[in-house]
Formats: structure tokens, C-alpha cells, sequence
């Protein structure tokens, strides 16, 4: 195990947070992230601690997606994005969560499932819809199978549009949306 | 491959055998392109000639479904592929089934590696496979109104269309014998799927496990749809295969058009399908060092696979390979101060994968987990028609890159490793082997890429043909099989994906294992759910 450990230490990177460092002059296809993650990273820590005393606990419910979305949501809470360290974290359990992060257009087989998990989480609780699927249905919004995204089945309260949403986007898109919400609740700033 | 003198083609033994045994239930032989001869079997002799084919004549089944062709001809038609490897040749069986009386004898009765396939069928068209050793619906839950089949042409959903998810799980009895179901929910970052066991004690009795919750009707959308927008919903079957899925479609059409698609794009092609495999593959490794306690493992693992999907964006614009690949070509270049950047990271990524494994594999606490766990046997994988990595780890040398070469594998150099235990230690050692296949495939491409265009253009599309793209995809064989409209838009899409045909082995493998292995188990697979339930 010390094996493991012993590059990230020697670099003094532990949980790989270290990027791809890119020769000057080499195309790149890849759009600029908004900010850089930590930065963000750390305005979303204290918008946590703002409004949820520090810890906000996610239940993530995948409702038809491709399974695109749930893999960025699984890198952000993987080493390099690590959200944990912000405050946010998933739980297992509906019952233990804040929140919703829902995934896919909300398949109709699975629409009774969805509904139930939602009633198991303890109001107030949020809802956000990560992914174009989620949003309006995306790509197969006009199939008779799913519903036109997440709103038609729960009061969503964030969206996160993208195919999926890259993890800085989903970051990105988490900060607004606390921004938001906490002028929304009257929270006054720090 | 060779030939000894006086040996036939493999698809030259299997006409010859079916016109011996077989002589007048042979209708008709075509061959309708490079690859793919079509036999015309009546659908009361289907299950037969598939059966020798698979049983004598060395065919694997690759996929079964069915067209409804009611309004031209009065009937549903039903296709079966199968490969005859080594040889690159695919044998298709086609039959008739009258529209009157849509039923004929089941191909699963005597081949179970249709047993998921005629299921589906049944659903989809109303077509019934009599003797169907398991004939509960696959797709459909209970709720549907009878005599709702969402692939027949004239289907409409119907109003009182009840989607509530209920449905009978096969019942076992005893004293001290407990059902545990579990899902469709998950907790964890997952995708929905119902798993229904029967236990005594720690152990599990039998496990059968109920899909069709992402069921989002893709093929039934695809019809009538134009090719861009069809590549749009190939791509989207599932996020963790997206460029295998475009990779299978654009073959299928490829195939159908008879284009040859440009040295260069075949080679790029190759380092985008790699690149998805090592992704695949290094998530799959940590998926199991997590189910087992060793997060150190799989937090490196994690982190390998956060810098492939980086490195995908930097070069290709999306962590998925999206948008890259497109009938008759690819959409990007990769230059060489690129290519050489990619073979950097990578070199940090195969030293890293050496250490970890063999961190791995020396402790107990790992070992012990992985060892004897959801053993799938070569005989139960060869009778359910399992394929990749799951296939291989149990003793079985398939891959669709060597037996239906694509893209540029005919002129690369590569293993294909397997493993004979059939445990979850030998998938988790066989992803290892594999990822440094794959490392090596793309070091034999770096600054040796071909010149030349990236995009062949298609000109114009023979309509009512068919084409079929076979790709391995990091699970296994993944076919998408596409037929053209007169009008040059898609008549009909099947796709069959590998977890597709894994799911009934993964059900086969946990009996006789503990409750809280399964999860371990599930993982060592690790199948999709939306690429399965399309
Ligand atoms: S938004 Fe895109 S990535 Fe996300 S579930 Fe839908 S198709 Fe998949």
C-alpha cells in the first residue's frame, strides 16, 4: 500500500488532484472549465456551510439515464474532484439526504419507483435534474417510454443542462444554484 | 486464417451440412454482402438449423430478432446471426412467421443463449416462441395492456397504458428459505434494476434479476428517423460505450452502403475504442477494489481513469468520445505533438496499473474476497452465449477485434489473454491483461498513424438494404444491425449489447455464494442496464 501512497506524497499531491499539464502550442478540443475546480471548490464550501450548516447529503436517483451522467457525478466524488472535502456528499438512503441529484428523462417504468423515493426524503428537500435528460427528456424526449425530463414527475429545483455535464459544470451549476436558492430563503450573506 | 488442403470455409461446412441434414428446409442462400450469408428457413425448422449450426458447425450466436413486415408481406420476420469465427463470416437464418399465427417452435428450447432474445421478441412484436423454456416478458412490466408490442408498425401507445411496475418472480419453497428483493433503486451512484433472491441461510438459492426499467423505446424512436438523428440515439444507448455503440452503428451503415472507410479514420478509430476500453476497464477494476473494502485501490484506479477521461476531452472534446466517429470516418485529427502527449500520459498509466494489480493481488484481505467468488463456468458461458471479458475469464478466446476485424485491427498486433477459473479474481486479473493490450495497441499507432482522409463520403444509400456492425465493445460483442427505408431513412434498428447478453450468465453465476458477495459479484461484470434495456 505504502507503494500507492508514495508517488502522490513525493509529488505532495495526495487524491491525484494534479492535472494533465498540456505542451504549450498542442491543440486543444476541450473547453476552458469555468473556474478552476478548487476555486470553485471552495465557494461551494462555504455556501454549504452557509446554508446547510456544513453538510449537505445528496441521495442520487437514476431515472433512465445512459449512464453517462452518473458516471461525472461518480469522478465528482472520486479523487481529483473529491466533493466530500466540500461538504457535499451521497448518501445511500433517501431518507438521510437534503436532496435529489436525478439522472434520465424519468422513465415511465420507472416512474413509480421515482415518486416513492421522493416521498421518502424528508421535506424541505431539494431537487435538481443533472443532464439534458433530465432537464427537458434530451435526445429521447419525444419517445412515448419517458417523461420530458425530471419537472414532469417532481418540482425540480436546479437544472444542470449538458451530455452529460462535464464534473467542473456540474460544480459550476451546484454554486449558482445555492447562490439562488439562498436569496430565495431570505439567508443573508456572510 | 488458413486452411488444410481439402477443408472447407466454415460457412462453406455449414451450407453443406444444412443442405444435407437439412435439404429442403434450405429455401433459399444468399450471400448479401463481404461478410454476410443469408439462409431462408422455414420458422418451424428455425430452431433446429440454429441448433446444429451453434452445436456441430462451430457458430457462436451473436443476435436474434424480428421486423415486422405485415403491410408488404403478410408476415413478421425473424433474423439469427451467428458468427462463424475464425472465419470473418456471419451466417443469418431468416424465417418467416405468418401474420395469422405469429408463433413458431423456440430457438432458447434448444439454444438458451436466446433465452433474453425470444423474450424480448415476444414483447416487442407479439411473435411467440412456443416452448420458450422461461416465457415471462422481459421488457414489458405488468400493467401493459394485452397485446401491446411496441415494435409492430402500427403500434400506438395505448390510453389505458398502466406502467405500474408489478410482476410474478419464480417462487422457491422450503422451511427456512427467504426472498430478498432488492431494487429497482440502488443506493450508490447506479443504474435501476430489480434483483430477486432466494435464500437459505447466507446462501443464495437462486437469483433472477428483472430489467427493462430504463427502457426509453430507442429503437422503436429510431424508426422512420433520418441516419444523423439515428447516430444521435446510437450514441446515447449508453454513456460508458458511447463510442463503441456510433463505432457499431456507422459499421452497419458502412456495410450497407459498401464503403470503405480511409486508412487514417480506421486508425484514429482504434485509439478512440482503446481509449474507451482502458476507461471502462480501470472503472471496473475500482468498482471491485471498492466492493471488497480496499478504497486505496480503488481511489488510484478512480484516478486513472479521471485522467484518461481528461485526456479524452482535451484531444476529442468530450470525456465520452461523443461526436467522433461518424459513417465513413471520424470528425478529428489527432496531430503528432498530440499523439505523443496521449503515449506520455499513457506510459504514467500503465506503471500505474502494474502497481496497483500487484498491490492488489498481494493482499489477503483482497485476495481472499476475489478467489472462488461467482464462478461462471466455461460450459454454463459457452450454453448462455456470454462474450468479452466475462467470456474470457472463464476459458473462452473470443473477440470480435480478431474474429470480425474492424476499424484497423486486422493490421495490428495484439493478444487476446484469458483466464479458466471463471471467478471474480480472474475477470479482475484479465481487465489488467487487457488494459495492457489495449496500452500496446495504441503505442503501435503512435507516429505511425496513416495519412490520408479522415471521412469517406457515403454517396448515395442502396434503399431497403441492411448492414450489420459487429464491434467488441469492453464488455463484449455489440451488434447493431440497421435497415433502410426505400425512402433512405432507418426502417429498423436492432441493437444488442453486450450486458444484453451477460445478464442470464451473471444470474447463473451467484447461486451457491453469500448474500453480500453478490454485490461484488454483480460488480466483477459489471454490466449496463441502459444499453440492455435500450
Ligand atoms: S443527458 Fe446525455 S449523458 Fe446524461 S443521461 Fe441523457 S443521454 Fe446520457
Amino acid at each position: 500500500m505504502w507503494d500507492l501512497l508514495q508517488g502522490p506524497l513525493q509529488r505532495g499531491v495526495l487524491a491525484g488532484r494534479a492535472a494533465l499539464s498540456i505542451p504549450t502550442g498542442m491543440a486543444v478540443a476541450a473547453s476552458e472549465p469555468p473556474l478552476p475546480p478548487e476555486v470553485m471548490g471552495e465557494a461551494l464550501r462555504s455556501e454549504v456551510r452557509r446554508l446547510f450548516r456544513g453538510s449537505l447529503q445528496l441521495r442520487q436517483l437514476s431515472a433512465g439515464s445512459c449512464n453517462g451522467c452518473e458516471s461525472e457525478l461518480q469522478a465528482l466524488f472520486a479523487p481529483f474532484h473529491d466533493l466530500q472535502r466540500y461538504g457535499i456528499d451521497i448518501v445511500a438512503s433517501p431518507r438521510h439526504a437534503d436532496g435529489l441529484l436525478v439522472t434520465g428523462p424519468v422513465s415511465r417504468q420507472l416512474e413509480e419507483a421515482v415518486r416513492m423515493t421522493d416521498e421518502a426524503v424528508p421535506r424541505p428537500r431539494l431537487v435538481i435534474a443533472v443532464g439534458d435528460c433530465a432537464c427537458d427528456g434530451g435526445f429521447c424526449r419525444d419517445s412515448f417510454a419517458v417523461h420530458r425530463g425530471v419537472a414532469e414527475v417532481l418540482p425540480v429545483d436546479v437544472r444542470i443542462p449538458g451530455c452529460p455535464p462535464r464534473p467542473p459544470e456540474i460544480l459550476e451549476a451546484l454554486l449558482m444554484a445555492l447562490g439562488r436558492l439562498a436569496v430565495r430563503a431570505g439567508v443573508a450573506r456572510a | 486464417m488458413t486452411l488444410e488442403s481439402g477443408e472447407l470455409f466454415p460457412v462453406d461446412r455449414a451450407l453443406r451440412g444444412l443442405r444435407e441434414r437439412f435439404g429442403e428446409a434450405v429455401l433459399d442462400a444468399d450471400r448479401v454482402s463481404l461478410r454476410e450469408q443469408v439462409v431462408v428457413v422455414p420458422s418451424a425448422r428455425l430452431a433446429e438449423v440454429v441448433e446444429a449450426v451453434t452445436r456441430e458447425w462451430g457458430g457462436t450466436l451473436l443476435t436474434l430478432f424480428g421486423i415486422d413486415e405485415r403491410a408488404q408481406a403478410g408476415r413478421y420476420r425473424i433474423h439469427v446471426m451467428c458468427s462463424l469465427a475464425p472465419q470473418d463470416a456471419v451466417l443469418t437464418f431468416v424465417a418467416g412467421v405468418p401474420e395469422h399465427a405469429p408463433r413458431y417452435p423456440s430457438v432458447a428450447a434448444r439454444v438458451p443463449a436466446a433465452l433474453w432474445l425470444e423474450r424480448e421478441l415476444a414483447d416487442m412484436l407479439g411473435v411467440t416462441p412456443d416452448g420458450h423454456p422461461d416465457p415471462r416478458p422481459l421488457v414489458a412490466h405488468a400493467g401493459w395492456p394485452a397485446a401491446t408490442h411496441p415494435l409492430r408498425r402500427d403500434f400506438s401507445p395505448p390510453a389505458d397504458w398502466q406502467w405500474a411496475p408489478r410482476f410474478a418472480t419464480p417462487q422457491v419453497e422450503g422451511e427456512g428459505v427467504f426472498e430478498i428483493p432488492v431494487g429497482p433503486i440502488h443506493a450508490g451512484i447506479i443504474e435501476p434494476g430489480h434483483f430477486r433472491f432466494a435464500s437459505m441461510g447466507e446462501s443464495v438459492l437462486q437469483l433472477d434479476v428483472r430489467l427493462g426499467w430504463t427502457w426509453r423505446g430507442l429503437e422503436k424512436s429510431a424508426e422512420g428517423a433520418s441516419l444523423s438523428r439515428g447516430l444521435e440515439l446510437a450514441e446515447r444507448v449508453c454513456g460508458m460505450c458511447a463510442l463503441h455503440h456510433a463505432l457499431a452503428y456507422c459499421g452497419a451503415i458502412e456495410e450497407l452502403a459498401g464503403v470503405q472507410v480511409p486508412p487514417r479514420a480506421r486508425a484514429i478509430r482504434v485509439l478512440l475504442a482503446e481509449l474507451e476500453r482502458l476507461v471502462n476497464h480501470l472503472g471496473d477494476m475500482a468498482g471491485i477494489l471498492n466492493d471488497v473494502a480496499w478504497v486505496v485501490g480503488w481511489a488510484e484506479c478512480m484516478r486513472l481513469k479521471e485522467r484518461l477521461q481528461q485526456a479524452n476531452d482535451v484531444l476529442f472534446g468530450h470525456r465520452f468520445l461523443r461526436g467522433t466517429c461518424v459513417p465513413g470516418g471520424v470528425t478529428r485529427e489527432v496531430d503528432d505533438t498530440q499523439q505523443l502527449w496521449l503515449r506520455s500520459v499513457l506510459a504514467d498509466v500503465r506503471a500505474d496499473v502494474v502497481t496497483v494489480q500487484r498491490l492488489a493481488l498481494a493482499e489477503p484481505s483482497v485476495v481472499d474476497r476475489l478467489a472462488g467468488a461467482g464462478v461462471l463456468s466455461r460450459e454454463v458461458a459457452e450454453d448462455l452465449g456470454a462474450t468479452g471479458t466475462a467470456a474470457r475469464a472463464s476459458g473462452r478466446t473470443l473477440d470480435l477485434r480478431r474474429d470480425h476485424p474492424y476499424a484497423l485491427y486486422r493490421e495490428l498486433d495484439f493478444a487476446i489473454p484469458t483466464r479458466s477459473a471463471g471467478d471474480v479474481r480472474a475477470r479482475f486479473e484479465l481487465r489488467g491483461d487487457e488494459i495492457h493490450e489495449s496500452l500496446n495497441l495504441i503505442d503501435q499507432l503512435v507516429h505511425r498513424l496513416p495519412g490520408g482522409p479522415l471521412v469517406q463520403h457515403l454517396g448515395e444509400l442502396p434503399a431497403g438494404r441492411w448492414g450489420c456492425g459487429l464491434v467488441e465493445s469492453a464488455r463484449g460483442a455489440l451488434t447493431h444491425w440497421l435497415h433502410l427505408a426505400p425512402d433512405g431513412r432507418i426502417a429498423d434498428w436492432r441493437v444488442r449489447s453486450a450486458s444484453h447478453a451477460l445478464w442470464p450468465a451473471l444470474a447463473q453465476s451467484v447461486p451457491g455464494n453469500i448474500v453480500p458477495d453478490f454485490p461484488l459479484i454483480n460488480k466483477s461484470f459489471n454490466l449496463c442496464y441502459g444499453c440492455c434495456d435500450k
